[in-house]
């Protein structure tokens, strides 16, 4: 916990001096989790604010200071899935528009042989976030707490109030579709730069 | 061999995953990011204190109109009321109906054939 139970209690009072310092103490750490969960940098202080603002609305309901974390997740991946949702909206952008230009660099820097720059790292973000294209929003919200954050089975549980094993099953299949759009992306990637040589 | 390809795409996606995670570092907020926090939830405070003023308002006007429409079912039903008792009402029925039954009978003059 990074802030101590009072002021989650003071805030939940309607103290809004508490409130701020909440959110000053896991601003940093939501904006991270939501810019690995979304990809985009540029809307990621729009969807935080969204979760900041949830969380004020949804404070009183909150049973206990001991599982504001969870709760403030949840409230993290929901946003993020409500933006994913509407951005797939706006573009149907799906796993065949991977161009190969990322597919190389993907591959390239799964093999370590590129220098991490900011124009490589857009490039990274674009090629995860065209992959995770091909899941749904749920299983793309799941996967990169997973994966990317590296939330272990039980906290997952705890913030979706699921099962353990529902999750695994969800998880693995998840990550056997994003594997094969993976796998054939390369295949096409590896194929169109063997028929220009 | 498909087995080797699927474990090197396996560990290729981790590490794509890892330098997804590298290539999206916790962002530093902007100094604008608590000022429109705090704006956006006072916009939502006045929304849902102007919703909350016009269900009111829609509630009242809704009870209002509901006892208007009470009474003046009410009203409508006491003019429809005879103002006789069941029982003048019920007299006065059999009355008529007897009445039907003792109608004079107008006998026509039979005419005489001779």
């Amino acid at each position: 916990m990074l802030v101590e139970f009072e002021l989650i209690k003071r805030a939940q009072e309607g103290d809004g001096a508490a409130f701020n310092q909440l959110v000053l103490a896991y601003r940093k750490r939501i904006l991270g989790t939501i810019a690995r969960l979304i990809g985009h940098p540029e809307d990621v202080e729009d969807v935080g604010q969204e979760v900041f603002l949830r969380l004020y609305f949804s404070l009183d309901q909150l049973r206990s200071a001991e599982v504001f974390e969870p709760w403030l997740y949840r409230l993290t991946s929901n946003a993020a899935y409500d933006y994913l949702r509407k951005r797939r909206r706006r573009m149907e952008s799906r796993m065949a528009d991977l161009s190969e230009q990322q597919v190389v660099m993907a591959d390239a820097l799964a093999s370590e042989k590129v220098d991490r720059d900011e124009g490589q790292r857009k490039r990274i973000r674009e090629a995860v976030d065209s992959l995770l294209d091909g899941v749904s929003e749920e299983d793309r919200v799941l996967l990169t707490l997973k994966e990317v954050e590296g939330l272990s089975l039980k906290e997952l549980g705890t913030i979706y109030h699921v099962k353990e094993n529902a999750l695994k099953v969800r998880l693995f299949r998840a990550r056997q579709r994003v594997l094969k759009a993976f796998a054939t992306a390369r295949k096409h990637a590896v194929g169109a730069s063997d028929s220009r040589h | 061999m498909d087995h080797d390809n699927l474990g090197s795409d396996e560990t290729r996606l981790d590490t794509l995953f890892a330098a997804y995670r590298d290539a999206c570092p916790d962002p530093e907020p902007s100094a604008n990011f608590m000022p429109q926090l705090w704006q956006k939830i006072e916009a939502r405070e006045q929304t849902s204190t102007i919703f909350g003023r016009l269900a009111r308002k829609l509630v009242t006007a809704a009870l209002a109109l509901s006892v208007v429409l009470g009474l003046a079912v009410s009203l409508s039903s006491m003019a429809a009321l005879p103002s006789e008792s069941y029982v003048e009402v019920l007299a006065e029925d059999q009355a008529r109906e007897s009445l039907d039954y003792f109608e004079p009978v107008h006998i026509e003059p039979v005419a005489d054939q001779h």
